[in-house]
């Protein structure tokens, strides 16, 4: 059952992808990457991790999915791309992806990663929090004040513009 | 669209289709059901057909029992009792019918009058019946697999957002470590649908609506996952039945008057409720991002919409209410129904006595106003905790 499903969601997370940058629609496009991210999402949830799931969720669907589709929709183009030719790059782009997974494929199985054992208690939200709040709690500073920097930066771009647009 | 069967040798090549059909579905779809109730559940659907027929009480009897124990007990979860068809028709028939004669008594209007007889307690139904054989529409434009697609979508998230709710320490669909941010997190795939609506009905006032949606939306989310962030310091739990047992004492609106108020007026603002209503206000948006759609597609919405409601109204009472706790005169689920109705009732309130407000206010209002309650609430709930006057969990 479980082989099932993961086999689905692995569908699910690659189709998505894969529309995602053979779309001819832009918002077909976005759309796909929403499910991309909803795939990964319910994979993290069967692999006991509904913490990391329903962040990916928040995070991705509900912000950066919307983000890009909302700016998709304000660029209004009616169609990008109009016809799909074959060119010697995309088969080389191809050859490359498949050489790439196939010599990822031969180094895991190598490293024998198929006998990892998962921990009998897979780690709880509380135990993260904890460790975000002692051990990693400078590194956790640190990102807060990259955000904060970051928008700062933001609000001071959308300023300067608003005040030029004043001018003219 | 079937044509028209003017000739006898049309009738008789029509009922060799239709037989042809019959044929194709039998072994497809009717075995394949038997034959999975046979060797899965271990159920003769033969007998059941002649115990029904015959012995209605050893029926019923069986019905419990296929209730009572698993496989069918998730499936029975999931679509009857405190999921989906429950939801259905407590929210959309039942309270739907109570907010039309509230609302209508406040605005010294009868509401409903005439379907049913008694004070039109049928007029939902016939609504209903209404909307199922309107004709469904689509604009020659539209982008066809997106729009037939949202309907869909928005219904999924509704009953998503059923299966985390608990009735009572026993009766829930799933219970997820996590369900209080779960919750968010399901609730963050409306404003993408509500976007694709708009966009996929290829017309202007769909898209106005939906760019408004996605404004409300994404900026009553962060109050809404804010406010109950002093509920979670105090329990010490994101699990909603465990937030709910460490109510055993003084229910959390005593304790976090602001953050439920923020949590009830983002509530309303989700579920575009009046005075939130911008996204469809019918004035000047027609219908906003619904526009477009009609027959049960529209249909679809509102009961989604409904089904919705009737969930924040029961994660108002999860939080801050206490849930099912009460004195047990009557059930827990009795009690957990009964809160909800009231806070229900309370979130209609606004729909009759209040009109609409502007984007900007509604903006302000809740990137500012509410965004600095949270945070006041958030440090009421820290000052009980590390002043010892509140067990917190962590701490």
């Amino acid at each position: 059952m479980a082989d099932v499903v993961f086999f689905a969601l692995m569908v699910v997370a690659v189709g998505g992808a894969i529309i995602a940058l053979e779309a001819r629609e832009i918002v077909y496009g976005a759309v796909g990457l929403a499910g991309s991210f909803f795939g990964v999402a319910a994979l993290f949830f069967l692999l006991d991790a509904p913490f990391v799931a329903v962040f990916q969720i928040i995070v991705y669907i509900g912000a950066v999915a919307i983000l890009i589709l909302f700016t998709v929709m304000l660029v209004r183009q009616e169609r990008w791309l109009k016809d799909a030719s074959f060119s010697v790059g995309q088969l080389a782009g191809i050859l490359t992806a498949g050489a790439t997974a196939v010599a990822l494929i031969l180094a895991f199985s190598a490293a024998k990663l198929w006998e990892v054992t998962p921990s009998s208690n897979p780690p709880d939200f509380l135990g993260i929090g904890q460790l975000i709040s002692t051990e990693f709690a400078p590194a956790l500073q640190v990102l807060a004040l990259v955000l904060a920097a970051s928008v700062l930066g933001a609000i001071t771009l959308a300023k300067v513009d608003r005040e030029e647009k004043v001018k003219a | 669209m079937p044509k028209e069967i003017t000739t006898f040798e049309d009738f008789i090549k029509h009922v060799i289709k239709l037989v042809f059909w019959v044929l194709l579905l039998i072994p497809f779809i009717v075995l394949p059901i038997y034959y999975f109730a046979y060797t899965v559940l271990g159920v003769n659907l033969l007998d059941i057909f002649a115990l029904a027929t015959t012995k209605p009480e050893e029926f019923i009897k069986f019905q419990l029992q296929l209730i009572s124990t698993e496989p069918t007990r998730s499936l029975f979860l999931w679509t009857t009792f405190p999921g989906f068809t429950f939801a259905a028709v407590f929210s959309a028939i039942l309270m739907a019918y109570v907010e039309r004669k509230f609302v209508a008594k406040i605005q010294l209007r009868v509401g409903p009058q005439y379907a049913g007889r008694f004070e039109g307690v049928l007029q939902n139904f016939a609504d209903l019946f209404k909307l199922l054989f309107k004709e469904i529409t689509v604009p020659h434009s539209a982008d066809k697999l997106i729009f037939w697609a949202v309907p869909f979508a928005l219904m999924a998230v509704a009953g998503a957002l059923l299966g985390l709710i608990p009735l009572s320490p026993s009766t829930y669909i799933a219970n997820p470590s996590v369900g209080a941010i779960f919750v968010f997190a399901i609730l963050g795939f409306s404003p993408i649908i509500v976007l694709l609506a708009g966009w996929a009905s290829n017309s202007k006032y769909p898209l106005l609506g939906g760019l408004r949606a996605l404004h409300q939306l994404v900026s009553y989310e962060i109050p809404m996952i804010l406010s109950i962030l002093g509920v979670v310091v105090l329990s010490g739990t994101l699990n909603l039945i465990g937030i709910v047992n460490a109510q055993g004492g003084v229910w959390y609106i005593i304790l976090q008057p602001i953050g439920a108020a923020v949590f009830f007026i983002a509530a309303l603002a989700e579920l575009e409720r009046i005075p939130f209503d911008l996204p469809e206000a019918d004035s000047e948006l027609v219908a906003g991002w619904q526009t477009e759609y009609s027959g049960m597609l529209f249909g679809t919405f509102i009961l989604a919409n409904y089904i919705r409601f009737y969930a924040l109204s029961a994660l108002f009472t999860i939080f801050f209410l206490g849930g099912w706790l009460g004195p047990p005169v009557i059930p827990p689920e009795a009690w957990f129904i009964l809160k909800t109705v009231v806070v229900m009732i309370v979130g209609m309130l606004p729909r009759a006595i209040m009109g609409r407000i502007r984007i900007d206010v509604l903006l302000r209002t809740g990137w500012v106003k509410l965004m600095f309650l949270t945070f006041l609430n958030i440090f009421i709930a820290m000052v009980l905790v590390s002043l010892g006057l509140v067990h917190g969990g962590a701490g």
